[in-house]
């Protein structure tokens, strides 16, 4: 009969967390990628340069079709292989979360040029022309006016983009990446497959409680970000300069 | 102090402007009609950059520029000298009605942000619109975001204001005072302006000249007077008689 041992699970969880440093790791190194890279191919699709344009759309068709477990073999057996080539380099010993990184990347750069092209698409157009017919030059409009609420718009889907990433990522143990899906398949493997459930399920815990929070780092900055929160704020200041003058009525007036 | 020779433009291998002529003195408030696709906004746009065009000149104060081949400088030199009131008003979402004033002030003049506040705040004074000066666009009828835009294009203190159709966007009951602002900017202030407009009203009694666009070209341009009471061509005739034509329709 199957029994499910909580205090197994625990003592799992335990030697799973200190694997999660990994996960962060390549979910970072692939965003920061995602988001430098993202933000030229994004310029490029909303640019007037046409080879630059279908150049970045091409290479977006490409990456949303590729399955990422594709891409991490791809790059895993690839890159060495044409380093090597190249450069008499040997990659040999680098450490797999590099090539996990690189791969989650070059697909990142695609979603997130999507996201930020559609954000900026989403701001008016409108008024990117009248801050320039005001006098800013363009990257002060872009500055000012467009990058803020475009940003605002963009933080939803970059929440959904940080938690795929996430989960891509865990296919890294199938190149030897020890993160912590690759630390549970080795403790599993260790314990000869009786402690299944109590590491995946430990495992799918660890996951779904960081997509929650995720979700909710991504909620809070929306709301500090948020046009109603700006409009909020200007009431309560405005409310407390209206207190401050009927004190400061009162007290003449006593 | 405006001058616009031969100016052109394509869109693709239609042409939108063939060859138009203007001229604007100080103090002059031009009315430009016509009907929809005369490429009125077009010519706006392309005073103010938003639209270079394909050929033509323009000689403002003692500056002679190229439109099709205008600098930078150019650009931003005629840019300071001249304001846009869009049509749907463009204002900045994420900006306060006396942040959309004051930044072009800030960022595009170089004005330190004290100064830029005080003219700010005289702008929208000027435009009624001070008690809403914390409130952003979301929170501002559409009357009172064309009379933040009107602030704006004045706070810079330019020589002309270009008015690509002001209250066409706006509800009946909302177009008069924006009409307003407009007729005591050209009355007590004197400001020069180049307005887009079926408003006839405001045609005739602020008007300094008139002008007619029918596809791409200046059809007719005349004092308020001459020009309503006897227009010369078929067309222009025409063009008021459906204009008079639907203003009594609406009543
Ligand atoms: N960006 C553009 N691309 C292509 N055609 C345009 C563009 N802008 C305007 N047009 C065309 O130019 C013509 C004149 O437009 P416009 O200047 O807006 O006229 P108006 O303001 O007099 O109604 C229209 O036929 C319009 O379709
Ligand atoms: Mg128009």
């Amino acid at each position: 009969m199957f029994r499910y041992r909580l205090d197994v699970a625990w003592e799992y969880l335990f030697k799973l967390l200190p694997y999660l440093s990994v996960t962060l790791f390549y979910m970072g190194g692939a965003l920061t990628i995602g988001i430098v890279f993202g933000a030229f191919m994004a310029m490029m699709k909303l640019g007037k340069n046409r080879p630059l344009k279908y150049f970045a759309i091409g290479y977006t068709a490409v990456m949303r079709s590729l399955p990422p477990i594709i891409l991490i073999f791809l790059v895993y057996h690839g890159v060495p292989l044409a380093v090597r080539r190249m450069f008499q380099v040997n990659l040999s010993g680098m450490n797999t979360v590099y090539f996990v990184i690189l791969a989650l990347g070059l697909s990142s750069v695609a979603t997130l040029s999507e996201i930020m092209k559609s954000a900026y698409l989403s701001v008016s157009g409108g008024q990117y022309e009248a801050a320039v017919s005001n006098g800013f030059t363009p990257f002060q409009a872009f500055r000012r006016i467009m990058f803020p609420q475009a940003l605002r718009v963009s933080i939803p889907n970059l929440s959904s983009a940080l938690i795929i990433l996430m989960k891509e990522g865990s296919l890294g143990y199938t190149i030897g990446l020890i993160d912590i899906m690759g630390r549970a398949d080795l403790l599993n493997s260790t314990s000869y497959g009786n402690d299944i459930y109590e590491i995946f399920f430990t495992l799918a815990a660890i996951y779904w409680l960081a997509s929650i929070l995720i979700d909710g780092g991504c909620h809070f900055i929306e709301n500090r970000l948020s046009l109603e929160r700006k409009i909020e704020l200007n009431e309560i200041k405005k409310a407390g300069m209206i207190a401050a003058a009927e004190q400061g009525g009162i007290v003449r007036g006593s | 102090m405006l001058e616009l020779t031969g100016v052109c433009k394509f869109f693709g291998k239609n042409e939108i402007l063939k060859g138009v002529n203007l001229k604007v003195d100080s103090g002059d408030v031009v009315v430009i009609l016509g009907p929809s696709g005369s490429g009125k906004t077009t010519l706006l746009r392309c005073i103010n950059f938003l639209e270079i065009a394909d050929k033509g000149t323009m000689v403002f104060g003692d500056k002679t520029i190229q439109l099709r081949r205008a600098k930078k400088s150019e650009v931003a030199f005629v840019r300071k000298k001249t304001s846009f009131v869009f049509q749907n008003y463009n204002l900045f979402n994420n900006k306060t009605a006396l942040e959309n004033v004051t930044e072009g002030l800030i960022y595009g003049r170089k004005i330190p942000a004290k100064e830029a506040r005080d003219i700010g705040v005289k702008a929208l004074e000027k435009v009624g619109m001070l008690d809403r000066s914390d409130f952003y666009p979301s929170q501002l009828s559409g009357g009172q975001q064309q009379r933040v835009g009107i602030a704006r294009a004045i706070a810079g203190n330019p020589d002309v204001i270009l008015f690509d159709e002001p209250t066409s966007a706006l509800d009946p009951e909302l177009i008069g005072e924006v009409l307003g602002i407009m007729k005591k900017l050209a009355a007590k202030e004197g400001t020069t302006m180049i307005v887009v407009t079926h408003e006839m009203s405001f045609a005739q009694s602020v008007a300094t000249k008139v002008i007619f666009m029918d596809s791409g070209v200046i059809l007719e341009e005349g004092e308020p007077r001459e020009f309503f009471v006897h227009p010369r061509h078929e067309r222009t005739k025409q063009f008021l008689r459906s204009i008079l034509y639907e203003t009594e329709y609406n009543i």
